[in-house]
């Protein structure tokens, strides 16, 4: 019989008590006592609905990030670019998105533009792919080196022209919009939350389900295990990893989707910094399958929401601390828990092929 | 050189579990000093880890490791080395890009003692001692002769052939002052004259008083260069016996008594070879084969015809073209000269990327399987089900729409069955296999195919009698069927089983060509490359 | 800025060192298999220790050594979970580099009351005032932090090669199972390796908070990453690293260079991507292919 503690809430919990633990200190460290700063932080959360709201659109980005680093990850492949692939995408929708006509039907506008921003994301996500597959080129560094070129193009792209103001373009079209939550749920009203989570939730189970029952998903299972063995028995390594690559960027690319596309109804500088860092976290913590995922997506958006309702005394960068704490005690509860139904994601000593 | 006689090792009652499996029982093992002492036993029987036990690489579950009478305080091979226990292992310690000398004195560096190394906390780490090598050449050089073994010492290791690689492991094992010397499995990649080579040393070694114990499973050795047996079978000691000159002389008998102690019953026998007709048509030609390469590891102007029903056997020292030989009929590495011809078609013609022609050549046929088994073969993270449909699995669409689904399941079942996997559950993981029955997967996925020629790099290593006998016969049946199969082994009594000729690689050229009924000294010569006129090659 | 004048060099030397400083410590890790992505955390707590200890205690040499014992702190425990937990290195390293960014700022915040900039230090000013090229260069050459990165530099290839704690820090990189095998503890040896490394790449984060005298946000600013460039194109090697370091640096001297020409051009911003695509495409060149230490990211065996 499984005892009710398994090793995977184990971790869970474990993660929710190191989040704590940072909370409490962070609002000591502020003055503030730590009854009523849980007081405030179940209100501005799930204890009201526009609270909900909230962090359903703060968990948006988080669980797409989540899902394009597992992804990756599953072709043992480290996508640390996520950051520079979803600012570019959402640069190019947002951009994209205003330039449409005003009266396009959404059932076009909104797939062109979510297509945009799939392919840009990816075509970027595909440069550290195609230096791994075809150079051997360590997609760690390379994709490094991408979010930081990003960083200096996307101000200077905003400068020279695709911007109104310089730092955001013009207002996406209405067809490409996202319609929020609070049209079909009255009570959401204010919130920022749309159809962005719910469509968020399908692609990651959608992903899960075809990476487990695919061809090319389940190859690409085999070639993070071992690479070798996939090359002696005529399994294309290398275009599985790009394949990988490219997905990965792609579904990176709709991270901005709930904000762009919907809460802003624009793109502007800066919109999703941290998001690719903090989908690492998420998809460390949500290692068991979509569900997991999802929770793991909550969790975090219930942290950032919360940091906000406390009115910014407890600022994002003690989200920072929780998420790197977080990632820490999730990344060693792994080895503790080694008799797990859920291997770990990097299994130990895996086998790079040369090149 | 040596000092006096090695203390008497002991196992006390040892058992050592992982996780649910017994690895050892209860184990009563006693090494006298001065002898020669073999422990046999298939693969798997569990000698492995008794020695590893001994050496304090693996701690007893249950039970102690005496030395001298006195117990091993804590299991480290720090201790045992201490204690003047040294290993050499099956698959050689030694980092590859530092030199012989380097290794030789690793963890026991000799250093110049300076004042600066005396420093407080700063000291031992900034300047943890400068190294002395010339101090270390000249122990070791006075060591390897008096031992008489032949080492370049300046050499890097990846430069050295094999039999030297081992000579280095013993000669670091003594110049850490080791009475007792264990070693595993060390004639398995050794060719006849390097295996009396290896037993003169140990036989000079003992007369000098030290302890020497041998895990082996090649019986022929065993009655000839043994003092001391000791079976063990499924984790168990089963016999243990003193070889005097009556047994030796008696050899036969002898090696059938310990085979029936390491099976519990008698080998089954592999059947006959079918012969060959004499109008038999050429299935897999190598016509000029050059693969370029590092070394003796290359191919050169290799030329060789496998014949309808014919079973070829390759022998050689490893590292001298078996892998490039495997890899290049795999379609993994391109020849720079030369052609590959199936049934008279040539393959690996296209520029095509590596898959592609990997894929190509399996599906025109010529299916591979190569060497080393995790590197190429299983994915020990994935499960049996899996492994047993890796590279196979079919073009596009979702692989649970009914019909292809339908078809993996039924092709899984019927691979998995094939040889009847243990345990039975295809989703277990494959590194919870024994490596018999890994091979069991991975022969079961290579001949769920359309055959004309198969390539199998060493099959039966690591692998239990009962899985052999079952691979050695599903060979036969194969070469019935009228397809050609290219065995390459270490192991010359499987070439001998199975093969209609042997030939022998020596530097990437093939340099003989022997009947089944050649000696191990004429194989032996060959593979050392000396030729008919009794020169070495160059 | 001119091109080709005093002060190019001057500035390139004065860039250079916190990027060299990170790389030899890359390499120092590497050398011993253990992946090290959180330079960017060593250089940034280091920084902000320095100067926050410079402040506290109104000593400069404090300063320089609580930064030199931070870096040595975090590097250390980066082993220590590795090897203990078998956490991944690559994800540790992140974690890392995320806590040391989020936690800086809120210090500043917590210590400052600031959202960017820390109060100033004296640091160290050595040298002649003034702006001419060769004052800029005697600066440089005056400043003791300068002095230390470049001892341990010069000192990391000769402690590696010629030494015992080199010989077994390069086996435990190599070949982790085989070092084992001979009596040599993996985890301590790769505990030390870390120390050394930890303590190189703090003096690149002092040096980068007292040339600017004062600690700011982030002000790492990717130059982490850039020596992990710099250890993948000089093959491991402590020498070459440094010296790609300084071909770095100097790209990022020329911006200042292309600012004086061009302005206030927008262009000029798209500079600042110099050294980035410089890397990628020399990595994807394959300049220096040489392999990775055999043990990188690998424990021991059995």
């Amino acid at each position: 019989m499984t005892p009710i503690l398994t090793p995977a809430r184990q971790r869970t919990l474990l993660a929710l008590a190191g989040a704590l633990v940072v909370m409490n200190l962070a609002s000591f460290g502020f003055g503030e006592a730590p009854l009523e700063t849980l007081g405030r932080i179940w209100a501005g959360t799930w204890g009201t609905p526009y609270g909900i709201g909230q962090v359903l659109f703060k968990a948006i980005p988080l669980l797409f990030t989540g899902v394009a680093f597992g992804v990756a990850l599953r072709a043992g492949l480290f996508n640390i670019g996520s950051e520079g692939q979803l600012a570019m995408a959402s640069l190019a929708a947002g951009f994209f998105a205003s330039k449409l006509g005003a009266g396009l039907p959404w059932v076009v506008a909104l797939p062109l533009v979510v297509a945009v921003a799939a392919l840009v994301g990816g075509a970027f996500a595909a440069i550290a792919g195609a230096m791994r597959a075809k150079l051997g080129v360590h997609e760690i560094i390379t994709s490094i080196m991408l979010n930081r070129s990003a960083d200096v193009f996307l101000p200077w792209a905003l400068a020279v022209g695709l911007s109104v103001d310089g730092v955001r373009t013009a207002p996406v079209a209405e067809g490409a919009r996202v319609p929020p939550l609070e049209r079909w749920f009255p009570s959401f009203t204010g919130s920022a939350a749309s159809l962005a989570f719910p469509t968020a939730v399908i692609v990651a189970f959608a992903v899960h389900a075809w990476t487990r029952r695919s061809r090319i998903g389940r190859e690409l299972e085999w070639v993070g295990q071992a690479a070798t063995v996939c090359e002696a028995q005529g399994i294309d390594v290398a275009r599985r990893r790009m394949q990988a690559m490219v997905l990965s960027g792609a579904i990176g690319g709709l991270t901005m989707m709930g904000t762009v596309l919907g809460y802003k109804g624009y793109y502007e500088l800066g919109l999703g910094a941290g998001a690719g860092f903090s989908g690492i976290a998420v998809a460390m913590l949500g290692r068991g399958g979509p569900v997991q995922l999802t929770l793991a997506a909550l969790l975090f958006g219930t942290l950032a929401q919360a940091g906000i309702a406390i009115n910014a005394r407890v600022p994002r960068d003690a989200m920072g601390v929780i998420e790197a704490v977080v990632i820490l005690l999730m990344g060693a509860a792994a080895f503790a828990s080694s008799q797990d139904e859920v291997k770990s994601p990097v299994p130990a000593n895996r086998k790079e092929t040369a090149g | 050189m040596v000092d006096a006689i090695a203390p008497r090792i002991e196992l006390v009652g040892v058992s050592r579990r992982f996780g649910e499996r017994l690895a050892v029982e209860r184990m009563d093992l006693v090494l006298e000093p001065g002898r020669i002492h073999a422990l046999i036993g298939e693969n798997g029987a569990g000698k492995s880890t008794a020695l590893k036990m001994v050496a304090g690489l693996v701690a007893p579950s249950e039970g102690s490791v005496r030395i001298g009478g006195e117990p091993l305080a804590s299991v480290t091979p720090r201790a045992a080395m201490d204690r003047g226990v040294g290993m050499v292992h099956q698959h050689f310690m030694l980092v590859e890009p530092f030199t012989a000398l380097e290794n030789l004195i690793l963890g026991v560096e000799p250093v110049h003692e300076s004042a600066w190394s005396k420093l407080p906390l700063l000291g031992p780490l900034l300047f943890g001692g400068r190294l002395d090598l010339d101090a270390a050449r000249t122990k070791a050089r006075a060591l390897a002769s008096d031992a008489g073994l032949a080492v370049n010492l300046d050499a890097r290791v990846s430069d050295l052939a094999v039999g030297e690689k081992q000579r280095l492991e013993i000669l670091r094992v003594l110049y850490r002052g080791a009475k007792a010397i264990l070693l595993d499995e060390p004639t398995a990649v050794l060719s006849p004259l390097e295996v009396t080579e290896l037993y003169a040393t140990l036989r000079r070694l003992a007369e000098r008083g030290h302890t020497i114990a041998v895990v082996t499973h090649r019986l022929d050795e065993v009655v000839r260069f043994a003092d001391d047996v000791t079976t063990m079978r499924r984790g168990v000691k089963v016999h243990a016996e003193k070889l005097d000159a009556d047994a030796r002389e008696r050899a036969t008998e002898t090696i059938q008594r310990l085979t029936r102690a390491m099976m519990g019953g008698d080998v089954p026998e592999t059947s006959r070879r079918p012969p060959i007709p004499a109008d038999a048509a050429a299935v897999l030609e190598l016509q000029s084969v050059h693969v370029a390469g590092v070394g003796s590891r290359c191919l050169t102007d290799v030329n060789l015809t496998l014949r309808s029903g014919e079973v070829v056997g390759v022998a050689g020292i490893e590292g001298n073209g078996q892998r490039e030989l495997e890899t290049v009929l795999a379609g993994l590495v391109r020849a720079e000269s030369g052609a590959i011809r199936l049934d008279g078609a040539a393959l690996f013609t296209d520029g095509g990327d590596k898959a592609a022609m990997v894929r190509d050549a399996r599906a025109r046929g010529l299916v591979v399987v190569l060497d080393d088994r995790h590197h190429d073969e299983m994915i020990l993270d994935a499960t049996v089900s899996d492994n047993l449909v890796v590279g196979d699995l079919g073009a596009g669409g979702l692989a649970t729409s009914s019909a292809v689904a339908t078809d993996e399941a039924a092709v899984s079942s019927r691979r998995f069955e094939r040889f009847a996997v243990e345990p039975r559950d295809p989703g277990r993981r494959g590194r919870e296999l024994s490596g018999g029955n890994q091979q069991k997967v991975v022969m079961a996925r290579a001949l769920d195919r359309n055959i004309r020629a198969l390539v199998l790099g060493q099959p039966t290593r690591g692998v239990d009698v009962g899985t052999a006998h079952v691979i050695h016969e599903a060979v036969g049946d194969l070469a019935a069927t009228g397809a050609a199969v290219l065995v390459l082994s270490a192991d010359l009594n499987e070439l001998r089983a199975l093969s209609h000729r042997i030939v022998v690689l020596s530097e990437g050229r093939i340099v003989a060509e022997l009947p089944p009924s050649a000696t191990d000294e004429a194989i032996g010569r060959a593979m050392l490359g000396v030729t008919e006129d009794g020169e070495a090659a160059a | 800025m001119r091109l080709l004048s005093l002060t190019t060099v001057a500035e390139t030397l004065r860039m250079a060192a916190p990027y060299a400083c990170a790389a030899v410590a890359g390499v120092w890790a590497e050398r011993a298999g253990v992946i090290q992505i959180g330079l960017e955390a060593v250089l940034l707590s280091s920084a902000f220790a320095s100067v926050a200890t410079a402040i506290a205690s109104g000593s400069m040499v404090l300063g320089v050594i609580a930064g030199i014992a931070t870096g040595v702190a975090l590097s250390a425990l980066h082993a220590y979970l590795v090897d203990k937990t078998r956490i991944d290195a690559v994800v540790s390293g992140i974690a890392w580099n995320l806590l040391a960014y989020s936690a800086s700022r809120l210090a500043l915040r917590a210590l400052y009351d600031s959202a960017s900039n820390s109060p100033s230090i004296e640091g160290f000013r050595f040298g002649p005032t003034g702006n001419e090229g060769w004052q800029v260069l005697l600066r440089v050459l005056c400043d003791p932090v300068n002095w230390l990165a470049l001892l341990a530099i010069v000192a990391s290839p000769v402690i590696l090669e010629r030494t015992r704690l080199g010989l077994r820090i390069r086996a435990v990189g190599e070949n982790p199972t085989a070092a084992r095998a001979a009596g040599i503890d993996v985890g301590r040896t790769r505990l030390a390796a870390l120390a050394i490394s930890g303590a190189i790449g703090a003096l690149g984060g002092v040096h980068l908070a007292f040339d600017q005298h004062r600690f700011e946000s982030g002000m790492s600013a990717g130059r982490g990453f850039i020596a992990l460039a710099a250890v993948v194109l000089s093959g491991w090697l402590p020498g070459r690293a440094a010296l790609a370091c300084i071909a770095f640096a100097f790209l990022e001297a020329l911006q200042f260079v292309l600012q004086d020409i061009g302005q206030a051009s927008k262009a000029v911003t798209l500079a600042q991507i110099l050294p980035y695509a410089a890397a990628l495409v020399a990595l994807g060149v394959g300049v220096g292919r040489r392999s990775a230490p055999g043990g990188l990211g690998r424990h021991a065996e059995g």
